[in-house]
């Protein structure tokens, strides 16, 4: 059942289009992974799905009463509020209420319960500011989450973080996903985070999109092709990995 | 010293003046335009230049003036080739350079130009304390009726625009509340303190404040201290009560830098 449809979407800034003619289809309880190399119009194309910015032609229609939440990359988070983590996951739930409600104890509650969820309780009364980059993205992920979702959008979940950190985050995700159902949209640069997590690949190059099962998209010719490098797949304890350049050379 | 009413006058209008800008600055300062207070202030100038000149009541035009500008910088998009702030540099630019060629072309350039441009707290009259004093409650019931919605644009706006929060509408509402609040103070107070009231007790306040809250009270005591302070010294020692006030707010400033590394 399809959550979100784009049909014939044409994104870009001012009059510079950066893809045309998209259309495709998010389902619900689906992971998308929207990936593709530097200035294809990845965040483009995520920013105006989101309705941040408005397409050049064509349209996005989202389900009615479908909520959608969004975690931006941190770096563009201000940092000069005295604001703490538990004040930010109640930003979360104030989004939900209109203008004249109040949040009271209980909606407090909720925000400790939601942190506690990304394994982060005990942030709540520490400043957002003085936390670390992983820290801060479980928090913003909390924040997400407090709307209580139907799509969660993320950008960049990733970035910046230890493989720690990285490895806690995406299996939180996947719990999220496997366990309530979420429908779970992530732009990314890493093509092994989309690998091992997302369910469909939105492959993203030169204006044009390749978009479905991650098996179906991802294959090492096109990969090749598309980042101008020879790229291996393979695996490596039930874990897909990619290698990239020629044998010898360096490999990621 | 307050036994004269033309000082109580004063100081009243001070304290409504210096409560709704400390507290709104804040905003501004977070969002990094602290340059939009001077431009609102400049714009309020502007549209009592033309009132002057045209004969309209000056309070009115300066209100529309600044009103007008603070919608104008909110509903622009934002330019994709200069930084946000340039474009407030810009409206600074002009402001300032149309209000001194309306009143260069004015037969009446004499000591209510003066007063446009620098204006006077001990000039204050009573009716216009009030209503100071009045847009100083309207600015503090919009504050506690939304503050959480202010915030929630200033923290980020694109997270709250997606989850349905209309952001533009609060944005613009914050701004206007800004607009407002200069333009009825800088015919009273001046361009300088104006500006400086929306700037820096904020910052003073956000050097030493560890939580949102005692920030914007921080701030808004800060403020009151510097033109009640200002007041009492411009009286003692034969000073403009203005710049007085201004050079102990900027004097603040270093000082709560100091304190705060002093604590880190």
């Amino acid at each position: 059942m399809s959550i979100l449809t784009a049909e014939r979407l044409c994104v870009g800034y001012g009059r510079r289009a950066l893809a045309q003619e998209l259309s495709f289809q998010i389902d619900r309880g689906e992971i998308l992974g929207i990936v593709g190399p530097n200035g294809c119009g990845k965040t483009t194309l995520l920013r105006t799905i989101l309705g941040l910015m408005a397409p050049l032609a064509g349209h996005v229609h989202r389900e009615a009463g479908v909520t959608v939440t969004y975690v931006p990359q941190r770096e563009r988070l201000e940092t000069i509020l005295p604001i703490t983590a538990l004040e930010i996951v109640l930003m979360g739930r104030a989004a939900r209420f209109g203008a004249w409600q109040r949040m009271g104890q209980r909606d407090r509650d909720a925000a400790r319960r939601t942190l506690a969820r990304v394994d982060a309780e005990a942030l709540g009364p520490q400043l957002f500011r003085n936390l670390s980059g992983g820290q801060q993205q479980r928090v913003i992920l909390a924040r997400a989450l407090a709307a209580e979702p139907d799509v969660l959008v993320l950008d960049e979940p990733t970035a910046g973080m230890d493989i720690g950190s990285e490895a806690t985050i995406l299996d939180f995700l996947r719990d999220l996903n496997r366990s309530q159902g979420a429908t779970i949209l992530i732009v990314t640069h890493i093509l092994p985070l989309v690998l091992n997590l997302a369910t469909n690949v939105m492959l993203m190059d030169a204006g044009t999109i390749l978009c479905g099962p991650v098996n179906d998209v991802v294959r090492e010719d096109r990969l090749t092709a598309l980042y101008g490098v020879p790229v291996h797949l393979g695996q490596v304890a039930g874990r897909r990995v990619l290698v990239v350049g020629r044998a010898g050379a360096s490999d990621v | 010293m307050f036994e004269a009413p033309f000082m109580r006058v004063a100081l009243l209008a001070s304290v409504a003046a210096s409560l709704p800008l400390s507290v709104l600055g804040v905003y501004l300062v977070i969002r990094r335009v602290v340059f939009l207070g001077l431009v609102l202030a400049n714009a309020a100038t502007v549209g009592a230049a033309v009132a002057q000149v045209a004969n309209w009541p000056p309070e009115i035009a300066a209100v529309i003036a600044a009103v007008a500008t603070s919608f104008c910088l909110g509903a622009l998009p934002a330019p994709r080739h200069v930084a946000a702030e340039s474009v407030i540099g810009w409206a600074y630019a002009a402001a300032t350079s149309l209000t001194v060629l309306i009143l260069a072309g004015a037969a009446r350039a004499d000591a209510d130009t003066l007063h446009l441009l620098y204006g006077n707290v001990l000039a204050v009259s009573r009716s216009h304390a009030n209503g100071l004093i009045a847009v100083a409650i309207g600015v503090g019931v919009v504050h506690v009726l939304f503050g959480s919605r202010f915030l929630l644009v200033t923290f980020d706006a694109e997270a709250a625009q997606v989850a349905g929060v209309r952001t533009r509408l609060w944005s613009t509402s914050l701004n206007l509340s800004i607009g407002v609040a200069a333009a009825v103070t800088v015919h009273e107070i001046g361009a300088l303190l104006t500006f400086a009231l929306l700037t820096l007790p904020p910052m003073t306040a956000l050097l030493i404040g560890r939580r949102i809250r005692t920030v914007f009270a921080l701030s808004a005591f800060i403020g009151l201290g510097a033109v009640w302070l200002g007041l009492v010294a411009a009286f003692q020692f034969d000073l403009p009560p203005g710049p007085l006030s201004v050079a102990l707010l900027a004097l603040a400033v270093p000082v709560a830098g100091i304190a705060s590394h002093w604590r880190s």
